[in-house]
């Protein structure tokens, strides 16, 4: 390996070989996917109480059949948006501050942008189907529509940028089962008549899977053992 | 009539410590010298020839600052150097392909 000179006679494959053991090496050394999981499990179980908040009524339209009325708990906009803006804030400093440490870079900036611009959008969104409580009509599209409308999907479509933008295969099957479990557990909300209960289950079930996927990431990528 | 793949290998980076250093530029956004110096077991001095050899090249950028009182030497994989990597993917898997079926077939 100290050779200045050109090289000349080493095998192809064994050169490629090496190439590819050297880039796994990097992404193993880049990898830190244990910690935003944690961070937003952490977030999605905080949300549970701001869902008992009172609520206030939106709008109201009618069709032929029935009278439809939205309505949603202020605090829930506010804390949304802000835990997972500084969620996102928190995980790109740690990202930082490991790759300094570790003297290798990460992508980690298209993340926690994905992630900034989807809790901002998504806020923006709810706030619009507030107003047009047609959207939500369990009736139609309006089903799929409150489903895919929530807070913890948008986690969900960050997580397959992070698993992008970490190479990571592992994290890309996990962020694409907890979107599944997002979008089932949210018919299990009032849409889909659990009422009282369904809302704690809409949060603590993907917050477990978050949980559980951040704990098997921690134990798989044992960051204590490099840090030694 | 078509050349062989040996003809379009670039001696700077058809090199296993310069192709190493290209390969982990490219994966991370920059890396750092120690790092480099440590994952490809190199002395300094050593690691310092084959970086000026690839900037005077053009395939890497060198950024020189300080984190906090410590002094710390970046290097980040430039556009030409991109390139270069790739292509010299290309050529090494053009000659495995070259070599495999003779290698594999019956003496």
């Amino acid at each position: 390996m100290t050779s200045g000179a050109a090289f000349s006679g080493d095998d192809p494959r064994q050169l490629l070989s090496e190439t590819y053991q050297l880039t796994r090496q990097v992404r193993r050394a880049q990898r830190a996917t244990w910690f935003p999981l944690l961070v937003l499990a952490a977030v999605t179980f905080a949300a549970i109480p701001f869902h008992y908040a009172p609520y206030r009524l939106g709008a109201c339209a009618a069709t032929r059949l029935v009278r439809v009325c939205t309505a949603y708990p202020p605090a829930l906009l506010v804390y949304w948006p802000t835990a997972l803006v500084l969620a996102y804030v928190v995980i790109a400093a740690f990202y930082i501050r490991r790759s300094q440490a570790r003297g290798v870079g990460t992508r980690v900036r298209p993340y926690v942008v994905a992630g900034i611009i989807l809790a901002l959008a998504m806020t923006g969104s709810l706030l619009w189907a507030l107003y047009h409580p047609l959207a939500f009509s369990p009736d139609g599209p309006g089903g799929l529509f409150s489903a895919l409308h929530s807070y913890p999907f948008a986690i969900g479509l960050a997580l397959v940028v992070l698993s992008w933008a970490e190479r990571n295969g592992a994290l890309l099957a996990l962020a694409l089962g907890y979107s599944a479990v997002v979008l089932v557990t949210a018919t299990l909300g009032p849409v889909g008549g659990h009422g009282w209960l369904g809302f704690p289950v809409q949060l603590v079930i993907p917050g477990s899977v978050l949980l559980l996927g951040g704990i098997g990431f921690l134990l798989a990528q044992r960051p204590w053992r490099r840090a030694a | 009539m078509t050349s062989h793949p040996t003809n379009g290998l670039d001696d700077i980076v058809h090199q296993r410590v310069r192709l190493g250093i290209l390969t982990i530029a490219h994966e991370a956004r920059r890396v750092e010298f120690s790092y480099l110096r440590d994952t490809l077991g190199l002395t300094a001095g050593n690691l310092s020839q084959h970086l000026g050899v690839l900037e005077t090249a053009g395939l890497i950028a060198i950024e020189k600052g300080y984190a906090g009182k410590r002094a710390r030497t970046w290097v980040s994989l430039t556009k030409a150097g991109q390139a270069a990597l790739e292509d010299e993917i290309a050529q090494l898997k053009m000659l495995i392909s070259r070599i495999e079926p003779t290698e594999t077939s019956p003496s």
